[in-house]
């Protein structure tokens, strides 16, 4: 009966976040074709409810309608399982991150995370990890040379990325002495850390905004060489799939950079609850991530293996050695 | 260089991403400016100008007649062969179209018909909404020429308008301040 009892606000926790999760791409690409339009002097979808805020809602009844379109030679098998493999891992990262100190409901202690991890940190950059293998499989099993190429690239990028980006958070691992997330925000109580680690910061932005595959990193789904890369030959639902795990991917990034570099629900001026700082702060990443897409070109190939390999992975081990003297 | 008014910074302005950051200045400025669409069917419509060649009119003299004499030239010199006239001659003696139709299927608004025509009766208007689902709908009568609107007075003005969705969808101008004349003077450029 305890045990039952403690399983209570896990589930309703879970049914919360799996709920704003599995909702949260339909504002968000409203957002993204907003934000694209007034870049480009435009006022984007505008006939749909106000200002366009329904044209989610009718764009998500397209595709669920739309014909679910297997190529003939396609491994039916892969093809099917691929979406899945793709958005299972954001929603998995989610496990990990804390949304603010724990709070008290009705007298009990309610922990703001579904489980806040003492290896929180390795836990979400391991797990973001397997997102790639829903590009590969998609790409293998569509059976179309572009879809191949984009999976092809998208694993070079992958492993490329990920070491400057899991050697990026090392400095801010060694400042809080933890890899519990909760700890890293604590740990940047009075000084955030990109006070004291910009580098870092910088190299993992740039690295998750490759990991995350959007503009100017997006070579795997590059519209203009590619077609669409991965998902050429997806259509209606599993294609929505990608694209959930898109957003979502790009949500798990903005909370990554706010948790361990801009001071997660830590406000400024503490007359907003930490909550709000939290999203606030989150919202402003997105925003940030749509701004350079709109703005910036697609790096070549050479190009993105370079910065990589010369640039990214050099200046994480920098940042090592540096804030490591410093430390001692 | 002048054009994208990126600034040079040498090294020092590689390493923080000058040219990186003067994009993105651009970007959010633009993000934060006017818009220069029209909300065209559902708000706001564009009066053409007066050279517009749109949807034909006829004109028609004090009495209400119309200044139409039937002489045929306007369909002989319709490069489409879009224009049928047959004359008749009415109670007062003046010969006058008994039929006068145009495809405007067919039209290409060309406006040599305004020109080669005596009498001042036929002339290209304003009008540019003639899509239709239905081509009969697009072969107009000499009632239809006569109640088509005329060249615009205020053309190069965007005004208010609706959607109104009666016989077709047509933008349908709304009295209200007109906005925009210089539209173009909307978009920023770099300096």
């Amino acid at each position: 009966m305890e045990y039952v009892l403690n399983l209570v606000p896990l589930l309703i926790k879970m049914a919360i976040v799996v709920g704003i999760l599995l909702l949260l791409p339909l504002p968000l690409t409203w957002l993204e074709r907003k934000i694209a339009a007034h870049i480009q002097q435009r006022p984007g979808p505008m006939r749909v409810g106000w200002h366009g805020l329904l044209q989610p809602l009718a764009d998500a009844l397209k595709l669920l309608t739309k014909e679910d379109h297997i190529p003939a030679e396609a491994d039916r098998m892969l093809f099917a399982v691929a979406p899945v493999v793709a958005l299972v891992p954001p929603f998995l990262v989610f496990v990990a991150i804390p949304f603010g100190d724990p709070i008290q409901i009705f007298g009990t202690t309610v922990t703001l995370s579904l489980a806040d991890l003492n290896v929180g940190l390795l836990f979400i950059l391991a797990v973001s990890g397997i997102g790639v293998f829903g590009t590969i499989l998609a790409g293998w099993a569509s059976n179309s040379k572009y879809a191949v190429l984009g999976s092809l690239r998208s694993i070079a990028q992958m492993i490329s990325y990920e070491i400057p980006m899991g050697f990026s958070v090392i400095g801010v691992v060694m400042l809080a002495n933890s890899m519990q997330l909760s700890q890293i925000v604590a740990a940047q109580q009075g000084l955030w850390n990109i006070v004291v680690q910009p580098i870092g910061f910088f190299v993992f932005f740039v690295a998750g905004l490759a990991e995350a595959q959007r503009i100017p990193f997006d070579l795997p789904e590059a519209e203009g060489d590619l077609g669409a890369g991965y998902h050429t030959e997806y259509s209606g639902i599993r294609f929505s799939l990608f694209m959930l795990a898109e957003y979502l991917v790009l949500v798990v990034l903005a909370f990554l950079n706010v948790l361990l570099f801009f001071g997660g629900w830590l406000g400024g001026p503490a007359f907003l609850p930490p909550f709000i700082w939290l999203f606030l702060k989150v919202g402003f990443f997105i925003w940030v991530f749509m701004w350079l897409r709109f703005t910036f070109p697609r790096y070549r190939y050479d190009q993105l293996m370079t910065i990589g390999w010369k640039v990214l992975l050099p200046l994480s081990l920098l940042n090592i050695l540096v804030s490591g003297f410093l430390m001692l | 260089m002048a054009r994208t008014g990126v600034k040079r910074h040498g090294w020092i302005g590689r390493i923080f991403f000058a040219d990186l950051l003067a994009g993105l200045r651009l970007t959010l400025g633009y993000m934060v400016s006017k818009t220069v669409t029209h909300h065209y069917p559902d708000y706001e419509k564009w009066v053409p100008y007066q050279r517009h060649r749109g949807h034909h009119f006829m004109n028609t003299n004090e009495q209400g007649e119309v200044n139409c004499v039937a002489c045929g030239l306007c369909s002989v010199i319709c490069p489409c062969d879009c224009i049928t006239v047959i004359p008749f001659e009415n109670e007062k003696g003046d010969r006058r179209p008994e039929v006068f139709d145009i495809d405007l299927a067919r039209c290409l608004y060309c406006g040599l018909c305004e020109d080669a025509c005596p009498a001042d009766a036929i002339k290209l208007g304003q009008e540019y909404e003639v899509s239709t689902t239905n081509r009969a709908t697009l072969k107009v009568h000499l009632e239809d020429l006569i109640a088509a609107p005329r060249k615009a007075e205020d053309g190069g003005l965007v005004k208010p308008a609706r959607l109104e969705s009666a016989g077709g969808q047509r933008s349908v101008l709304r009295s209200g301040p007109s906005t925009g004349l210089d539209w173009w003077s909307r978009i920023r450029r770099p300096k």
